[in-house]
Formats: structure tokens, C-alpha cells, sequence
């Protein structure tokens, strides 16, 4: 076949493709409104910020003391005020019913021993199911008691300043990770549970009895997802800076070459899962076998430093964890080609091993 | 009724048949949940150790030696690079070598020993904020022994998880996205495929009623959704040593609410949608989604919006994962759980009507 007809017949395939693709309004939607709303949903409720917790207050002593003592702990954003009990065993029970997550109850001799230089006993009870909050919570709350004791804040012989994000705010941190995963559903999860589809139905049999190669028909069959999760991107990036004021500082041909590159390594797995499954059961099982330790592993919610260091090197191989860098510092940072280039490289021999390896596999199981 | 029975425990061994002739499904299916447990409990956490640091240091004295020994004494802070201005640690911080940078301003000593205004600067990337965050706790921690003795602070009792551990947290969050997910995805699947087959249509021809077909269809992964949780529970008491202060049936019958109310969703979007494909993207967005971060399981309900709020308030998972850390961690009854499990049983008997009204309509 010349390369005429190999350019021809793939434009065919691709066509088809898009025309059964567009026809499906249900699979429109998944592809591309799905992720939109997901981006949305995302946004708002991934939220690391320990702030807002239901406080249940105890002021055993009732003096102007103790009174100021709980507006402090009102005062800023950290503490809700749910509840002001008298009896601390009516705390306890707001803890253990769930109501409050933290209970800060006042001891009666409160004012009497700050009046004599004593310590009082502030007691702060946290419910320490979610143990990463409740201790920066329990942090927050034995800063608050002890400032106001000591009278003012320690001073630190350091002023901190953080660049890029100075609020650290949890959307400017999150978008890029979500970005990623979406992009993993929408193309790894669809093209594996399509291609097995096909598989199921038979149908990939009788176009390979057309004199259509095998490599042309998968990568005829791919490509139109790469186009739609290149169009999510897009959709993604423009939603992140409207909605979560997520800054494009680097270059857009950076980003949309590290996405396409990316796409194509997770379009890769998506086959790989397909020939490895018989039915969509499997694939769709096998794509998520695959999604969610890759989701854990990416650094996308937990930093990869934090790693233990036996496990570190396993996250090389992921294909989302340099996705996510070069967003970040694309991004956020507005780092440059040359810069990302060590990630640039990964994704792309991670996409070509990938892709080679599953077409390869996807010849065999066919003949 | 004998005869009913029967015929639900036929399509009940059939259903049986497929998956074990599929083991593969079966293995991914109880296979997840432990990689996803093991992934939690030695894999991912939010301590890092080692920040990799640059130091500028323009004063050059003994003071701003002190200063970043201090620093890097706890091992939090690894010194990797050193420059002589900020401007040239920008590069540093852009292609990530270093996360933070220290810069000591020149005269730190002289001002410092004449109480003249002066400070070490922290500059953090901030564009993780999770190890931005640790960082500045870490930097202003190990710091603090630098100024005179803080007083001792008031006592804390952490409730219920003394020793913040996470895995009190992730083993009850695993079990609930993992119910929500498999199940439900497994019977959207499993039906939708009759349909596409054109299966569901002989199986109508026989004397087999609709809501025989749909309870054999629903018992199978019901019993492999009991399964795995308990396989969860085992494994999360034996490895992490999470506690199970409340009665196991309360649990478990905690778990069975929940897992009817997923395999309602699965057996309504399958009806619904009729394709395997369709259906799977549907269930994920009504079950796995809003279950991972809508329940409290990672992310406060406290926090989110009004609209997420009411959205979390009207699914099952947030109601579940009450009811699971109650069970596991507090001890909780069904005297405190009550309400939660009223929710529960209400959402179940809706989903479920749901899908064999739409199941019923769809034959006629």
C-alpha cells in the first residue's frame, strides 16, 4: 500500500470514527461536557484549607476573661461556633455524635490563674478520625490559647513568603491534577471499553478483512479521542482562569504539547487494556485497575517527596506525574520548554514504549 | 413462591456462572481494594522530610550560619544549592531543584545584636501547596527555638484516633468508594449487557418475571459487595490496627443499605442508558465521584459551598461515612446512627424503585 493510501484509508477510519462518535449524543456528553461539570464540581469541593470547623465552646468560668477567650477563637476563619454548652459532658457528646469536631472547654478558675500568673487549663478536644486536619485544627486552636496568654504572638526570626500561589489556595494547586485525571477517564476508561466493545460485537474482525492494516484502523480509531480531550483541555484551562483564577503563565504550545503528548500515552494504555480484556467488564475493571493507584501515585493529592523512597522510582513510569509538573510549573510558574525537557522526554518515550508495545500486542491477538 | 424462588435462584446461578467463568473480573474486584489499602497505608502520606533548600546568604556572619544549621538541624531542610543573590535563585525555584530558598539580608548580625528591625526572608514555592504549607511550618518550627522559651502548651485530647493516625480515616473512606464504585459499575454493566445482546429480550420470553430477573441479577454483586468490605475490615484491623469499637452487625448492616442504594443506581443507569459504555461514564459521576468528595471522606463538607452542601446532603455516601467512622471509631449505636440510617434506607428504596419502574416500562 502506498502512503497515499495508508494517509487515506486512516482518514477514513478517523472519520468514520467522529461521525459515530457526534452521532452518539450520550458519548458527546461523557466526552466532553462530563469533564466540565467534573472540572466545576472539582473545583469547588476539593478544598485542603482547614478552616470553618464546628467548635463547640464549654466556658465554665463566664468572666470577662474567659469571654474574650472564645471571640478570639470566633474571630477568624478557622472556627464556626456550633454550640455553647455549660456542662463538658455535653461537649463530648456534640464530638461523638459528630455535630462539633472540636470542643474547647474553659475551666471555672480560667480568670483567677491568668490574674495570678498561673496556667490555666484550657482543655481542646479534637475528633481525630481525619487525622491530617484535626492536627493542623489542634495547632490552630493551641496557638490561639497560648497567644493570648503570653499576651502577644511569638515572634519568628523569619518572614516567609510564597511565590506563585500566595495564598495557597487549593484550586491554583488542584486544576492541574484535575486536568490529568480527567483527561484519564475520558480517554484511557472510553478507548478501552469502545475498542472491547468492538471486540464483543465483532465488528473489528470484519473491517480487518478490508485490506486495512490493523495499525491504521487503532490509530484511525484513537485519534478522534485525542481530539476531544485536546478540546477538554482547552475547556479546562479557560474554566480554571475564569472560575478559580488559575494563572497561564507559561507558554499555551508547552501546555498543549505536554497534553498531547500525554494523551497519547494514556490512549496507549487504553488499547493495552482492551487487548488484554475479552469483554467490557474486564476492560472497564482493567482501565480502572490502572486509573486509581495511578491517581494516588501521581502526586496529584499527596506529594511524591513524601514517598517512601522504595516507591518513588515506581512513579517514573506514570505517565500523569509528569503531565502534572509540567502543568504545575507551565502553569504556575511559567516554566519553558527547555526547562520542562527532562518531563517532555519521559512522556513521550513513556507514549511511544506504550503505543509500540500495544499495537504490537493488538496484531497478535488478531491473528 | 416456591416457584419464584426458584427461578431467582436460576438467574442468581447463572449471573454466578458468568463471573466465575470471568475470574478475571473477580480478582480485579477483590484485588483493588487491597492495592488501594496498601497504597494508602505505605504508599502516599502528606510528611516530607528533605525539602531540598537554597541558601543566600549575604551577611556571611555567625548569626546567619546559625540560623540555616538550625534549619536544616531536624532533618526537614536538605541545603542543595547556595547563591549570592535572590534574583539567582528564580531559575532554582522554576525548574523545581529547590522548593524553598533562605535569604539572609546583609548586616543580620549587627542589626540583630542592636534590635534594629531585621528578618530572614522564606521564599516557598508555592506551587504545591501541600509542601509549601509543610515547608513553612517546618521553617517556623524549627525556628522557634531561636527565640525565648515558649510557654508549655495546654493540654489536647484528640478523640477517638489519640495517635492521629490516617489510617483511622482511609480504611472506612476506602470501603465506601470502593462499594460505591464496583457495584455499581459491575450491575450497570452486567444489565446493560443483556440489552446489547439482545439477551434481555429472550430471557422476557420466558416465564421468568421482571422482578426475578432483577433480583438475581442484583444478589451475586451484592454478595461480593458483603465480601469485600469484608475484606477490608479484615485486612485494615490485622495491617493498620484500626479499631471496631462499635458491633460488627451494625456495620455490616450499615454496608447493606449503602450497597443497595449503589446497585439501584447501577441497575437504573443501565436501564436507562442500555449501553455498557454510556452507562459505566454515568454511574462514575452518580456513585465513585460524589462519594470520594462529597462524603467528608477527604475533603470537609463544612468547607464547601451551600450548593455542594445540599448535593452531598441529598447522596448516600455522606450518610455512609458517617455511619462507618461512628461504627469503627466512636462506637457509635443505632440509638446516635439512627438518622443516618433512615437516610440510607430512603435513598435505597428509592434508586431501587426507580430502576424496576423504569425496568417494568421499558418491556412494554
Amino acid at each position: 500500500m502506498s502512503a497515499a493510501n495508508v494517509l487515506r484509508s486512516l482518514a477514513n477510519v478517523t472519520r468514520k470514527e467522529i461521525l459515530q462518535t457526534l452521532r452518539d449524543k450520550r458519548l458527546v456528553f461523557i466526552l466532553v461536557l462530563a469533564p466540565i461539570m467534573q472540572l466545576v464540581l472539582l473545583g469547588y469541593a476539593v478544598n485542603l484549607d482547614v478552616d470553618h470547623i464546628p467548635t463547640v465552646v464549654c466556658d465554665q468560668d463566664q468572666t470577662v476573661a474567659s469571654r474574650r477567650l472564645v471571640r478570639a477563637i470566633f474571630a477568624g476563619d478557622t472556627f464556626d461556633e456550633r454550640d455553647e454548652v455549660m456542662d463538658p459532658n455535653a461537649a463530648q457528646a456534640e464530638l461523638e455524635s459528630g455535630d462539633a469536631s472540636i470542643a474547647i472547654v474553659v475551666p471555672r478558675d480560667y480568670e483567677k490563674r491568668l490574674a495570678h500568673g498561673e496556667t490555666p487549663q484550657v482543655q481542646i478536644l479534637v475528633d481525630a478520625t481525619d487525622a491530617a486536619r484535626s492536627q493542623v485544627a489542634a495547632q490552630d486552636a493551641t496557638e490561639l490559647v497560648e497567644s493570648l496568654r503570653a499576651g502577644t504572638a511569638l515572634a519568628i526570626p523569619i518572614t516567609p513568603r510564597v511565590l506563585y500561589n500566595p495564598e495557597l489556595k487549593t484550586p491554583i494547586y488542584m486544576v492541574p491534577g484535575i486536568l490529568a485525571t480527567l483527561l484519564l477517564a475520558v480517554t484511557t476508561v472510553v478507548t478501552a471499553m469502545g475498542l472491547a466493545r468492538e471486540r464483543e460485537t465483532g465488528t473489528l474482525e470484519q473491517i480487518l478483512v478490508t485490506p486495512i492494516r490493523p495499525s491504521v484502523l487503532l490509530t484511525g480509531k484513537v485519534l478522534p479521542y485525542l481530539f476531544f480531550g485536546l478540546i477538554d483541555v482547552l475547556a479546562i484551562l479557560v474554566l480554571g482562569n475564569v472560575l478559580f483564577h488559575v494563572p497561564i503563565h507559561g507558554s499555551l504550545g508547552v501546555v498543549f504539547l505536554g497534553a498531547m503528548l500525554y494523551v497519547f500515552s494514556t490512549l496507549g494504555i487504553g488499547i493495552l487494556i482492551a487487548t488484554l480484556s475479552d469483554s467490557q467488564q474486564q476492560a472497564m475493571l482493567g482501565a480502572f485497575g490502572f486509573v486509581l493507584p495511578a491517581m494516588l501515585l501521581s502526586g496529584f493529592l499527596t506529594p511524591i517527596a513524601s514517598m517512601p523512597s522504595w516507591l518513588q522510582p515506581v512513579t517514573v513510569v506514570i505517565p500523569m506525574r509528569h503531565f502534572i509538573e509540567i502543568m504545575r510549573r507551565c502553569l504556575l510558574k511559567g516554566a519553558t520548554l527547555s526547562d520542562l525537557a527532562p518531563q517532555l522526554g519521559a512522556l513521550a518515550a513513556i507514549g511511544f514504549s506504550i503505543l509500540s508495545a500495544s499495537i504490537a500486542l493488538f496484531r497478535r491477538r488478531l491473528q | 413462591m416456591s416457584g419464584s424462588l426458584r427461578r431467582t435462584k436460576a438467574i442468581a446461578h447463572k449471573e454466578v456462572l458468568h463471573m466465575i467463568r470471568d475470574a478475571r473480573v473477580l480478582y480485579l474486584a477483590l484485588g483493588l481494594p487491597v492495592i488501594m489499602l496498601l497504597l494508602f497505608g505505605y504508599g502516599i502520606s502528606m510528611d516530607v522530610d528533605h525539602i531540598p533548600i537554597a541558601v543566600v546568604d549575604q551577611d556571611h556572619t555567625e548569626a546567619s550560619r546559625r540560623l540555616v544549621e538550625k534549619l536544616v538541624a531536624g532533618e526537614n531542610f536538605v541545603v542543595v544549592a547556595r547563591r549570592d543573590s535572590a534574583d539567582e535563585t528564580t531559575p532554582l525555584l522554576r525548574r523545581g531543584t529547590v522548593t524553598a530558598v533562605v535569604v539572609i539580608p546583609a548586616h543580620y548580625q549587627r542589626d540583630l545584636a542592636r534590635h534594629d528591625p531585621t528578618s530572614a526572608q522564606l521564599l516557598v514555592d508555592g506551587s504545591d501547596s501541600i509542601v509549601a504549607s509543610i515547608a513553612l511550618g517546618d521553617a517556623v518550627g524549627s525556628l522557634e527555638t531561636l527565640t525565648p522559651a515558649a510557654p508549655e502548651p495546654p493540654p489536647l485530647i484528640a478523640r477517638f484516633n489519640p495517635a492521629m493516625r490516617s489510617a483511622y480515616n482511609f480504611v472506612p473512606g476506602v470501603i465506601a468508594v470502593i462499594l460505591a464504585m464496583v457495584s455499581s459499575l459491575l450491575t450497570g454493566l452486567t444489565v446493560a449487557r443483556e440489552w446489547e445482546r439482545g439477551s434481555m429480550e429472550q430471557l422476557f420470553a420466558t416465564p421468568v418475571r421482571r422482578s426475578e430477573i432483577i433480583l438475581g441479577k442484583l444478589i451475586p454483586y451484592a454478595v461480593l459487595g458483603m465480601l469485600q468490605t469484608l475484606l477490608i475490615v479484615t485486612l485494615g484491623s490485622w495491617l493498620f490496627d484500626v479499631p471496631i469499637r462499635g458491633s460488627l452487625a451494625l456495620l455490616f448492616g450499615a454496608s447493606a443499605l449503602f450497597l443497595c442504594a449503589m446497585l439501584g443506581i447501577g441497575l437504573a443507569v443501565s436501564v436507562i442508558t442500555k449501553s455498557q459504555l454510556v452507562s459505566v461514564q454515568v454511574a462514575l459521576l452518580v456513585t465513585m465521584l460524589p462519594t470520594t468528595l462529597l462524603s467528608g471522606f477527604m475533603f470537609p463538607i463544612a468547607n464547601m459551598p451551600w450548593i455542594l452542601r445540599v448535593l452531598s446532603s441529598l447522596l448516600p455516601g455522606r450518610y455512609y461515612m458517617t455511619a462507618l467512622r461512628g461504627v469503627f471509631l466512636k462506637g457509635n449505636g443505632v440509638d446516635v446512627l439512627a438518622p443516618q440510617l433512615v437516610a440510607l434506607a430512603v435513598f435505597s428504596a428509592l434508586v431501587l424503585g426507580l430502576g424496576i419502574a423504569k425496568f417494568k416500562r421499558r418491556l412494554s
